[in-house]
């Protein structure tokens, strides 16, 4: 921890620097003695705009506006002058001036036609886009208090659906675009930052009870200017193999030619804490009903006078005596959120630079995680001469954690220490000692005993050639790097259960290395003014390599020593992976008068992972739009901006398996016997196992009407995965539990709508919204035999179900009579027994989306935005085991729910009377505790002002807000638990159980955005 | 630009195929692994390993659970399963046995199929032999451990080399697979040395393992007889006093011990975990059971026996038999105590009561318990020798098994549905292979 201090200090000595050298080079103003002055900023944002053209009327010469919007003409001409002012993304404006110096406002252009993105290796204008694809601007979402982008995109693109599952920074979140392809391979879409693949899979190997790191994390998203979503086949086709899921491209921060230096500085601290916390009984309470238990079964009770001896056990005091013991507030704490960005960009005539230096830290809500990541990024281009340009980016971050078991598990998890001990136990024996109770730890003694940290050194890369043989014809070639070491460390004392009895330390250090090498070609031709004809050819290499060296020691002298050289008994570990990829891919589009859009595209990739035959996947696809309001018969529809009609067609492919799933291999891991090495066989070869494939049809509708002040966007898809990966379960006769097979189909199926308006835009007053909503049905087609998941089989896997749905028995309801819970018999056997299980939902919602309001009044600006998410349902797992109804005893904790349970015949209430554990009435895998997930969710409101230009007068600054930000203010849900979107685990099967995960926090920011 | 060319050029002509080639590491890909001397040492490892992976906890725990022995204290209600008798077709201790124990058979297979044939030189006879002995042994033993808890069950006997092999067999019945323990048995018992090697079996391990078979087979002469063979044997065997001898002060391999399974810091047995309380690292997910505290902490029933249960720092019991903090606790499989005890019964059923006694006395001897007087009431001794094999075998693999054997778990549990001295076929196996069929009364 110290040495991040030293990194602070340094960093805000680098920011003074900066700072202090621009602010002096902005002292020289230009000398102004002409006829006409003036300034021009953003009619919106009263930002100054650099390099606007100002000419005058009737005269060739131009000028443009520095980067603080200044302009000055020297003319002998007399006011009043007519004006014509015009920059790209705003409103050509001619205008009379009358008096100098003057202030222009340029009005921003609220068609986004203009804009260009970036699909499958090229740029295309996004009027004629074909594709499915979203963008969403760093701008939009830089104030969410995140520590990684993916989380920062929730609710911000119709279709990417991202469960929040925890609410510690830097954890692994379930991303999934447009539904879930896959039962075993990897359904996360692909990241493409600035063309490098990003390994989005977690390194860690140490156990945090469930929870995974984020890789997404290593990233500053202060660096990002936007992220485009990339959802349909015609889009992902050219990512071929890694398409499936969707794909993320990333775009980082560059500077532009001719800009002078800019800085941005970004600050921001907040507190955070939780909205509330699980609702306990009291020492008495809970005797009472441990007591009640053991009345029901015929028992003794426990809680009876001390002198009470039971087959010689002592009676534990009364009911009324028992104490209560809180631990959950020395466990939960109000979290700090620290955030510095400093960008310095610009760029001269042929060198564009970005530098970036940014720090983040979180502390989470539960004592003592906390996540912190100093970064730094460089990106060049550089034009060597008119026809080759060179460049790279480069970004470097150091993440670190201090990290807990906050899941499952009862071995040093601190989450279930904290809330599963029961409240009557007091911390202490009778020596005043600290004891651990319940199978837990203490908790006072893990949060002073225990150290699990990890620091991941990430590289993200790549350096590019681009050769202009000619206007039309382009060759560009990357070689892009993902390095990532990833450096984990845990310490147990003594004092603790997984310590014991001398003493524990492990440590691990993975690296991951993928490299990709990349040639296109592309040509770009117009004829005759209306027929656009253009072609790209690739290919890339890539590597994906993969080594783990881990160690473990035990037994030490004393606590003080805590690595592992000191211990008595060492162990390590060695693991290693690889495997490649070779790709070609090539498109064709043509475009009739802008009116009439085609495209084809075609991958072919080869996997290491396949045998010879089965290596080679090809992944076609055909796109066609038309441009309806450029048609005659529209053109009368003046509320009609542009309309647009698009369809495509297209296949991609998964592979994400293990390395060498297809091979029979025998392993000498964890085989010797006394000490000498032995052989197993591991894996049954599957020498035809070969790509899972998934095709994909959309159509989309996108409109904007009424002068751009609205747009619109509608698609529907389908998507239907044949050949799917599945670790295809193998009776234990053969000695196997599974083997990899392609031999799951799953389909989704969807619409996603969103809506962008202008709903007033006024002078000083202005109202955005943005809106979007989606539905996906996902149902497996085919799969031979169910697959059970999660902890007691609650996720069950079955064909013409959806993934991911729950399997429980159906509690009907509670007999008022008997106080017995009476459950559907789905077999009608009479008898309640695993067969009598059944799917009852899933962790996908009907719908969902979000909703953001941008509101601008003079100089303030506030900003709300709402996720929600309707039809999904969670497990409430921590309520299975709080409200056991006292047959766990002294062994767990028991909710405040459990005291409506059944008493008296006549009660009516869905809790049943206490019979035991796993007995009829609280059953593994009951249905009670499944709940409704839905909610809607106020993530964040934000209050902003901007001083104007004039207020900051003469200081060197163009841009300078501040801004209040509140994140979850209130979710308003039926669930009982106390965050919706909470999963105990990382792992996507295992998704929608929530026990021992810390709630999102409810924080309250203050942040300053600054313009030099 | 040059450069540009050059690598394009590479790219494109990069033969794929060869750049597509990687091969594993941490395994080794093929077939006919298993060809030579050392190779074949490797296999039986493996196939230890795998006896290993469900006999350190899971096997121990669903024998012992079932009885009366241990309480839970947990939260987890697999365990709880056990010891109420109720357990489900979902237990997860279940299935994992299963599945464990078909591994071990697997493994065996393949070490039998490889070296049933071999003609090869690269192995010498003496190896073949001891190593195809001990896959036989392991593999009679693997059956004999799955009756115990199923009934019968599909009898494989060749290895699963692709998939699609070994699919689909149904269930044998019990006495088809007794006769599978006994062939293996008895093939193990021709080609094994008649060593004495506490780790690994050898003809002697399997005489013993026999004389178990023999006592549940009720077939009392030859459980009298095998067991001589190694109760006789006196300088290899015997029962150490006090009763703690062979466990305590982190001994292994005594002379108490006919088969044990090996563990050390890298071999590790994670039993204690359960046993041991928070300061010595485990859950104390179970523990002793008040009746059985009330036997151990009487000095009438306990004598050296006390010393399996210890108290921790709530002043709470718990069983002290796996109790060594580098997990190199053994699993002991067969001690010379069992055969005492096996011939006994075997003395009583064959009405030689005078012999039965002496022998059960010598189990009390060393556990510094007073003599049992002679007596002709069979009842009588029978019951003590039950006694006796709760007490000597508490926290191992006996009790459950012991007690169905007997026919007494009905009456000594309380278990009122006759269904339940077999356990369920786990769920996840019928949903795998539904050519086998549950246990009668576990559902449809």
């Amino acid at each position: 921890m110290k040495k991040y201090g030293v990194f602070r200090y340094s960093l805000s000595l680098f920011f003074f620097l900066i700072t202090a050298t621009l602010a002096k080079s902005q002292q020289t103003q230009p000398i102004i003695n002409a006829a006409l002055t003036g300034k021009i900023i953003d009619a919106v944002s009263k930002e100054a705009v650099e390099g606007v053209t100002v000419q005058l009327d009737a005269v060739t010469h131009s000028v443009k506006t520095d980067r603080r919007g200044n302009f000055q003409f020297v003319t002998g001409q007399k006011l009043p002058f007519k004006l014509k002012v015009s920059f790209v993304g705003y409103e050509t404006q001619t205008l009379v001036i009358s008096t100098s110096p003057t202030l222009i406002e340029l009005v921003p252009k609220h068609s986004d036609l203009d804009e260009v993105v970036v699909v499958g290796y090229a740029t295309i204008g996004k009027k004629n886009l074909i594709g499915a694809v979203d963008r969403v601007s760093q701008q939009e979402v830089r104030d969410i208090p995140t520590g990684s982008f993916d989380a920062q995109l929730q609710g911000k693109v119709a279709g990417l659906q991202i469960a929040a599952s925890t609410g510690v920074a830097g954890e692994a979140l379930h991303v999934r675009l447009r539904g879930a392809t896959s039962i075993n391979a990897n359904n996360n879409p692909l990241y493409v930052i600035d063309g490098v693949f990003l390994n989005s899979e977690s390194l860690q190997t140490i156990n945090t009870g469930g929870k995974a790191t984020s890789p997404i994390a290593d990233l500053n998203p202060s660096d990002i200017e936007y992220v485009e979503v990339l959802k349909d086949a015609e889009a992902t086709a050219l990512y071929g193999s890694r398409g499936a899921n969707g794909v993320i491209l990333i775009t980082t921060k560059r500077g532009k030619n001719s800009q002078s230096a800019k800085v941005d500085v970004n600050l921001y601290s907040g507190r955070g804490k939780a909205v509330r916390l699980w609702e306990l009984t009291t020492g008495s309470e809970h005797a009472e009903l441990v007591n009640e238990y053991f009345r029901n079964i015929g028992q003794a009770e426990p809680f009876r006078p001390k002198d009470v001896i039971i087959s010689g056990v002592a009676g534990r005091g009364l009911p009324s005596e028992q104490q209560t013991y809180d631990r959950l507030s020395e466990a939960f704490r109000t979290a700090g959120v620290y955030n510095a960005d400093l960008s310095v960009y610009g760029g001269s005539d042929n060198t564009s630079y970005y530098l970036s230096a940014g720090y983040n830290k979180q502390e989470a809500i539960l004592n003592p995680i906390s996540f912190d990541r100093a970064s730094f990024r460089f990106n060049l281009d550089q034009k060597i001469n008119d026809k080759l340009k060179i460049g790279s980016s480069n970004g470097i971050s150091r993440t670190g954690r201090n990290q807990a078991r906050a899941g499952d598990g009862p071995r040093g998890g601190l989450l279930q220490t904290a809330l599963h001990t029961p409240t009557y136990l007091s911390p202490y024996n009778e020596n005043g000692v600290l004891v651990g109770r319940a199978g837990f730890d203490n908790l006072t003694l893990l949060l002073d005993n225990y150290d699990i940290g990890s620091t991941s050194l990430r590289y993200i890369g790549n350096i590019y050639g681009e050769y202009q043989f000619s206007p039309s014809l382009k060759f560009r070639s990357t070689f892009s790097v993902d390095y990532n070491q990833y450096d984990e460390r845990e310490h147990w004392s003594n004092l603790l259960i997984e310590g014991s009895p001398n003493g524990l330390a492990t440590s691990a250090i993975s690296q991951s290395t993928t490299w990709i090498n990349e040639q296109t070609l592309t040509y770009r031709k117009k004829w005759a003014n209306r027929h656009t004809f253009g072609v790209l050819l690739g290919n890339t290499l890539q590597g994906s390599y993969f080594s783990l060296v881990s160690a473990e020691g035990r037994g030490f002298a004393t606590n003080d020593f805590t690595l592992i050289s000191a211990a008595a008994t060492r162990t390590s570990n060695e693991d290693w992976d690889q495997y490649k990829l070779a790709s070609f891919f090539g498109r064709l589009d043509y475009a009739f008068d802008d009116k009439y859009l085609i495209d084809f595209s075609l991958r072919s990739d080869g996997s290491s992972k396949f045998n010879n035959g089965y290596q080679w996947g090809y992944f076609p696809a055909v796109g066609l739009a038309w441009r309806l309001s450029k048609e005659n018969f529209l053109s009368d529809v003046t509320f009609l901006d542009d309309l647009k009609l698009k369809t495509s067609y297209g296949l991609t492919g998964n592979q994400s398996v293990n390395s060498f799933a297809s091979r029979q291999l025998w392993s000498g891991v964890g085989t010797s016997y006394q000490g000498v090495a032995g052989i197993v066989p591991e894996q049954l070869a599957n020498q035809q196992l070969s790509w899972e494939t998934t095709s994909q049809f959309n159509i989309g509708l996108d409109a904007e009407v009424l002068n751009h002040r609205l747009t619109t966007s509608l698609s529907y898809y389908h998507k239907y995965t044949k050949d799917g990966l599945l670790t295809e379960v193998l009776p234990g006769t053969t000695g196997f539990s599974s083997f990899t097979n392609n031999a799951v189909e799953i389909s989704n199926k969807g619409f996603e709508l969103s809506i962008n308006s202008v709903n007033l835009q006024r002078k000083f007053f202005s109202w955005n919204t943005s809106f979007n909503i989606a539905r996906n049905v996902n149902n497996i087609e085919k799969l031979a035999t169910p697959q059970n998941y999660g902890s007691r089989n609650l996720i069950q896997f079955k064909e013409g179900h959806p993934m991911y749905s729950f399997w429980v028995y159906n509690q009907l309801y509670v007999d008022p009579e008997t106080g017995d819970a009476v459950y559907e018999d789905v077999n009608g056997d009479g008898r309640i027994t695993t067969d009598d299980r059944k799917i009852l939902g899933s962790i996908w919602p009907k719908y969902f989306g979000g909703l953001t309001n941008n509101f601008t009044y003079k100089s303030f600006d506030v900003g709300t935005f709402f996720t929600f998410s309707v039809g999904n349902k969670i497990y409430n797992h921590n309520k299975f085991f709080g409200e056991g109804g006292g047959a766990r005893d002294a062994a767990r904790i028991i909710f405040q729910s459990n005291l409506d349970r059944w008493q008296n015949p006549g009660d009516i209430t869905d809790v049943p009377r206490s019979d035991g554990v796993n007995n009829n009435n609280y059953k593994d895998g009951g249905g009670r505790w499944l709940e409704d997930g839905s909610y809607l969710r106020f993530r964040t409101l934000s209050v902003g002002y901007n001083f104007s230009a004039q207020r900051l007068g003469k200081l060197p600054i163009s841009k300078f807000r501040i801004y209040l930000q509140a994140t979850n203010l209130f979710t308003i849900t039926n669930y009982t638990g106390l965050d919706p979107e909470s999963a105990s685990s990382s792992e996507a099967n295992q998704q929608g159980i929530d026990l021992g995960t810390p709630p999102q926090p409810r924080s309250f920011q203050l942040g300053v955005n600054l313009t030099l | 630009m040059r450069t540009y060319l050059y690598l394009f050029y590479i790219a494109f002509l990069t033969s794929c195929s060869s750049f597509l080639e990687v091969d594993p590491k941490t395994s080794v890909s093929g077939e006919n692994i298993i060809n030579d001397e050392t190779s074949a040492n490797a296999a039986i490892n493996g196939v230890y390993a795998a006896l290993r992976d469900y006999y350190s906890v899971n096997y121990q725990s669903i024998a012992y659970l079932s009885g009366d022995n241990v309480q839970w204290t947990g939260s987890q209600s697999l365990v709880q399963e056990f010891i109420n008798h109720r357990v489900n077709a979902e237990n997860a201790t279940l299935s994992s046995t299963w599945v464990d124990i078909y591994k071990t058979i697997n493994r065996a297979n393949n070490v039998i199929k490889a070296l049933r044939n071999y003609e090869g030189d690269r192995i010498p006879t003496s190896v073949k032999d001891n190593v195809l002995g001990q896959a036989y042994a392991i593999r009679g033993l693997a059956y004999f451990d799955l009756v115990r808890v199923w009934g019968g069950v599909p009898l494989v006997t060749e290895p699963t080399e692709k998939v699609g092999d070994n699919v689909g067999i149904a269930r044998s019945t019990a006495t088809q697979t007794y006769q599978q323990v006994i062939d293996d048995l008895n093939l193990a018992e021709d080609l094994l040395p008649s060593t004495t090697n506490r780790f690994v079996f050898t003809k002697k391990t399997v005489w013993a393992l026999k004389a178990r078979y023999y006592l549940y087979q009720e077939k009392w002469e030859q459980a009298r007889d095998y067991a001589k063979l190694l109760i006789d044997d006196q300088t290899n065997y015997e029962l150490l006093t006090p009763y703690f001898s062979f466990f305590k002060n982190n001994v292994t391999g005594t002379r108490e011990s006919v088969l044990e399974l090996f563990y050390s810091a890298n071999e590790v047995n994670a039993h204690r975990l359960q046993w041991q309380p928070q300061t010595n690292g485990g859950t104390r997910q179970w523990a002793p059971s008040e009746a059985l505290i009330v036997l151990l902490t009487n000095p009438a029933t306990a004598g050296a026996r006390s010393q399996l249960i210890a108290r921790d720092n709530q002043d709470r019991w718990y069983g002290d038999l796996y109790y060594r903090s580098t997990g190199a606790d053994p699993t002991y499989i067969i001690r010379i105590a069992e055969l005492y005890l096996i011939r006994a019964e075997a003395y009583a059923a064959l009405e030689e009561y005078n012999l039965a006694v002496d022998d059960l006395n010598k189990v009390r001897g060393r556990a510094l318990l007073t003599d049992k007087p002679n007596t002709t009431d069979k009842g009588d001794i029978l019951t003590w020798i039950e006694e006796e094999r709760r007490l000597e075998f508490a926290f191992e693999a006996h009790r459950w098994f012991d007690l169905v054997r007997t026919g007494r778990a009905q009456q000594v549990l309380g278990i009122s549905e006759s269904f339940r001295l077999l356990l369920p076929i786990p769920y996840s196996q019928r949903l795998a292979d539904p050519v086998i069929a549950p246990n009668p009364g576990y559902s449809s």
